[in-house]
């Protein structure tokens, strides 16, 4: 007996290890001091405030309340008034509207996302808070009539026609008997669409446009640069809040149902909380409506922004609005390959857009951009000239990209784990080091370095080639720890792995939280990358735009930026101004790439190019 | 002889391929207490929800006082209602169920008011204003039921077997309750139900339904004694009328005082559970074995299995399960019936 009573114990401890361990991770995590994922850095509650200060965050915590609240709103009057119509039908006939307002819960999200993307396309809307929350309206009323279908099943129909029978007109039958009568299961379908809306990432990801963020898109887009504290500071918040009101309802003693006969009863446990679901949305709303208002492309005097997340300075952002007047939209991508349909087909609208070198030879030849007319922009004088000729390799007479940020691909090494010195690819197939090694999971990436190991261009083509490249990679599978994105960074700083793949921007940073780190460029040579800003076909805020690039190139701004975003600024007057003489000469930072040799940038291979490469890449991970 | 109050003419209704009323007349005078008998699914419940108007005929007309009300909605007819489930509004104090025909009709408060502790004093429930529905025991929920209809003052009250659905004892005072409410208003009652009994005690005129059509109408005491078909009695068994006034059920002959109704011809016998007596083995016509024993408050309620048939016995004396008993009917008690070949020829019987 004893014994059994020992498993159980063990295995509800298990249970609740696996249940909450990663809430709990996440809790401790908000309260760290350190960037990084894998140190504890002291106790501080630095990210609750600076969350409270985040003016992004905050106001897509409010744009998802209202969101919600709206949605579900709409979504419960418009099912409810269904369920009253399916109601009144023949029963099969009935069966057949039910079975049909079901199908689009069990539908993927992900379709659902994309059908209602290509409609909206389809019906010339403008991606926007409009087109979100009729996405929302549209995936909540099943949920509605999920809910109310069957109370109104169970409903005693003869009370209905009793109030007619005394005379009550059908309207006012409906309003004053079925309905108080239907209450329960409306306040709950109200609240699951509440619950669903704010859940909702995938379709909101489809429908949304330019400066339309909620919580989850928000947060999202952040994890190109890994998720900020402040995030884990928010997701507590969120749990507590949804554990207060879990509370609320099932315990707090005026919430609960009480049994006394002949007293009026206290049921309504639903509708309290929808009603705190209310008093909390009105108080978003009230405080800051104009957040969520819908960005207007046709103002004139707005400017469209399209960038990677965590890529600009926000305060920078504030700082161009006073100096100019121009109200700026500013929306973030998270990939490259996800910002492209979307430019593309029109759905969304920008007048500057921020893409990779091999992502704007695509859009050039494609032509989905329009040139940019330098003489109108005189602080672009302050770029350096070997940035303009790096962007030739894809833009040939820098009629299009203006550069913004550029680094190299390398390898950070911990050198209290490493003894010899590190100078080439080689190093990562060393038996030596086995599971000490993160690769990028990155098909381009990972490829260069086997490329360039063997010698080849990062931008073959040539079978022969590609194929020895692929079987040094399967050669190297057994000694890597994993193939990562940004968990290198994160694992480099908590000594971790002995060596990773990594691109130099974040090499700057980690070096700052750890200084056993280094950084290197292989000789055999590797990826020079330049993020540039270019211009869509569509834009119509031209002016604006050359302003707005005209002010990001100034060097007090770039300077700025860049000790922000701590990726290399090819604004070479700004770069004189960083007051650390380390980083101003930092090899990392700013190497002389007259000096190196083997540089290159990736160019656009083709659709089918891409196809194989990727094919490739999933069979050396499957190897 | 009193108007017509209302008059239903030549009423057809279907859903879908089943017709559950067919060419269907009837008329109920004033001050009336009428009672539509049936099984379920004979119709009655339809016929009395086309009189309150939620349901339309498919053809034929409905006449109140001489006008036709057939497309009149519920809430323009001056009649109402007693469903079978109560229908009370649960989100509602008794006072506002009470009220709530009357406010709707605008009347005044002083009024209201006095027509509530009126209404409620006429059901028993005096000082049960504020009370809520479900803290009501089931009887009193459809006594506060009828209070809601009468208040109104309806020329006629629709009760849907309104104590269905309460037990025994309390089905026996509702009963009275309802006799006396009858008298006291003097307003017209449409009553259905499928128990025999019930509308045996409080009907003028009991109106027996069978699949849409109307078998038998007459006074309880014309029901009871002469049933014109096998289902006016619950209790009937195959016979072979061997010559008149000698019946032979389940092998053995019974003395009856029936004739005329041939020699060695199949016949029904109606035999009562009630006029069945209960002997010793050797005393009875035909013996038998009790199976099952139930307590019914005033007598007992037994199965005798005889030669494979079940007879269904009322007696105020217990025999155990299990007695080997003799089975006596005196020959008064033995009703003979023509046996009807089909459905069909038992309706068609009925019509002529």
């Amino acid at each position: 007996m004893k014994k059994h009573r020992g498993i159980k114990m063990f295995y509800l401890i298990v249970m609740l290890i696996f249940l909450y361990a990663p809430i709990l991770t996440l809790m401790v995590l908000s309260f760290n001091a350190s960037k990084s994922r894998s140190r504890w850095g002291g106790f501080t509650l630095d990210w609750y405030i600076s969350l409270v200060e985040d003016g992004g965050i905050i106001s897509a915590f409010k744009t998802t309340l209202i969101l919600a609240f709206l949605s579900a709103l709409i979504a419960t009057v418009l099912g409810t008034a269904a369920c009253i119509g399916m109601q009144t039908m023949r029963r099969k006939f009935r069966r057949l509207i039910l079975a049909i307002t079901n199908i689009p819960m069990l539908n993927a999200d992900i379709v659902t996302g994309v059908s209602l993307m290509l409609l909206f396309i389809a019906a010339r809307m403008t991606m926007g808070f409009r087109t979100v929350l009729l996405a929302h309206i549209t995936f909540n009323i099943p949920y509605v009539i999920l809910s109310v279908m069957p109370r109104f099943r169970q409903l005693n129909r003869n009370t209905y026609e009793a109030a007619l029978d005394l005379g009550a007109s059908p309207l006012y039958a409906f309003f004053r008997i079925t309905l108080p009568d239907l209450m329960p299961a409306i306040l709950s379908g109200f609240l699951m669409s509440f619950t669903m809306s704010l859940d909702d990432f995938i379709i909101t990801h489809f429908t949304k446009g330019a400066g339309f963020d909620t919580l989850s898109t928000k947060i999202y887009s952040e994890v190109k640069k890994g998720i900020k504290p402040e995030i884990y500071a928010l997701s507590t918040l969120m749990f507590v809040a949804v554990l207060l009101l879990l509370w609320l309802v099932n315990y707090h003693p005026w919430t609960r149902r009480k049994n006394d006969n002949g007293r009026k009863k206290f049921r309504s446990v639903p509708g309290i909380a929808a009603v705190l679901v209310t008093i909390i949305c009105a108080t978003g709303l009230l405080s800051g409506c104009g957040s969520s208002a819908a960005a207007d492309y046709n103002d004139p005097n707005s400017l469209f922004i399209y960038n990677a997340g965590e890529y600009i300075d926000p305060d920078l952002l504030d700082e161009f609005e006073d100096e100019t007047g121009i109200n700026v939209v500013y929306d973030e991508f998270e990939t490259l390959e996800i910002m492209y349909p979307k430019v593309e087909s029109g759905a969304a609208r920008y007048d500057l857009i921020c893409p990779s070198d091999y992502m704007i030879e695509k859009m050039r030849k494609n032509d989905l951009l329009k040139p940019i007319n330098i003489d109108n922009i005189p602080n672009l004088k302050n770029i350096g000239e070997s940035y303009w000729e790096t962007a030739r390799s894809f833009d040939p007479d820098n009629t299009y990209a203006v550069p913004y940020c550029w680094g190299t691909v390398g390898i950070l090494y911990n050198k209290t784990m490493v003894d010899e010195p590190v100078d080439s690819w080689s190093i990562l197939w060393d038996e030596k080091y086995k599971d000490q090694i993160l690769m990028q999971d990155s098909v381009r990436d990972a490829m260069m370095v086997a490329l360039k190991l063997l010698g080849y261009s990062a931008n073959t083509t040539d079978e022969k080639e590609l194929r020895e490249a692929t079987e040094l990679l399967e050669k190297q599978k057994p000694l890597v720890q994993a193939y990562v994105v940004d968990q290198v960074r994160d694992k480099m700083i908590g000594n971790e792995a002995a060596l990773g793949v990594i691109y130099s921007g974040e090499a700057i940073f980690t070096k700052r939280e750890n200084p056993d780190l280094d950084y290197v460029v292989p000789k055999e040579g590797s990826n020079i990358w330049l993020d540039c800003w270019v211009m869509p076909k569509n834009a119509t805020h031209v002016e604006n735009a050359e302003k707005f690039l005209d002010f990001l190139s100034r060097p007090d701004i770039a300077y700025r930026n860049f000790d922000y975003i701590t990726y290399s600024t090819p604004n070479t007057a700004a770069r004189e101004l960083i007051p650390d003489e380390d980083i101003k000469n930092s090899n990392i930072a700013f190497p002389d790439l007259t000096k190196m040799s083997g540089l290159e940038t990736y160019s656009f291979l083709g659709e089918a190019e891409d196809r194989h490469l990727n094919s490739l890449w999933r069979e050396v991970k499957a190897y | 002889m009193p108007v017509k109050l209302i008059d239903l003419q030549h009423i057809t209704k279907r859903y879908d391929d089943n017709t559950v009323l067919d060419d269907f007349s009837l008329y109920i005078r004033e001050n009336e207490f009428v009672t539509l008998l049936g099984p379920s699914g004979c119709g009655k419940t339809t016929t009395l929800r086309i009189i309150g108007g939620f349901e339309r005929p498919d053809s034929g007309t409905v006449l109140f006082q001489g006008k036709d009300i057939t497309d009149l909605p519920p809430n323009k007819r001056e009649l109402n209602t007693v469903f079978q489930k109560y229908a009370l509004f649960p989100h509602m104090t008794i006072a506002d169920n009470i009220a709530f025909g009357l406010r709707i009709h605008k009347k005044s408060n002083d009024y209201i008011k006095d027509k509530i502790s009126y209404a409620l004093k006429l059901v028993n429930l005096e000082g049960y204003e504020n009370r809520m529905p479900d803290s009501l025991s089931g009887g009193q929920q459809q006594r506060i039921a009828i209070a809601r209809a009468i208040v109104n003052e309806p020329k006629v009250l629709l009760l849907d077997e309104p104590l269905g659905a309460l037990d025994l004892k309390l089905r026996q005072d509702m009963q009275y309750e309802l006799i006396r409410l009858k008298n006291e208003l003097g307003i017209t009652f449409v009553y259905v139900t499928h128990d025999q009994e019930e509308a045996l005690t409080m009907s003028d005129t009991i109106v027996v339904m069978n699949q849409g059509y109307i078998q038998q109408i007459g006074t309880p005491t014309d029901i009871y004694n002469e049933p014109q078909n096998a289902f006016v009695a619950d209790f009937i068994v195959s016979g072979i009328m061997i010559r008149d006034k000698l019946v032979e059920i389940l092998g053995a002959r019974f003395d009856c005082v029936d004739t005329g109704f041939g020699e060695n011809r199949p016949v029904d016998v109606v035999i009562r559970p009630e006029d069945i007596d209960l002997v010793k083995p050797e005393e009875g016509t035909i013996e038998g074995v009790v199976t099952d024993v139930i307590f019914k408050g005033v007598h007992y309620e037994m199965c005798v299995m005889s030669n494979g048939f079940e007879w269904i016995v009322h007696s105020t004396d217990c025999f155990p399960v299990d007695t080997h008993v003799g089975i006596h009917v005196d020959p008064f008690d033995i009703q003979i019936m023509h046996k009807p070949e089909s459905e069909d020829e038992k309706a068609v019987a009925v019509d002529e």
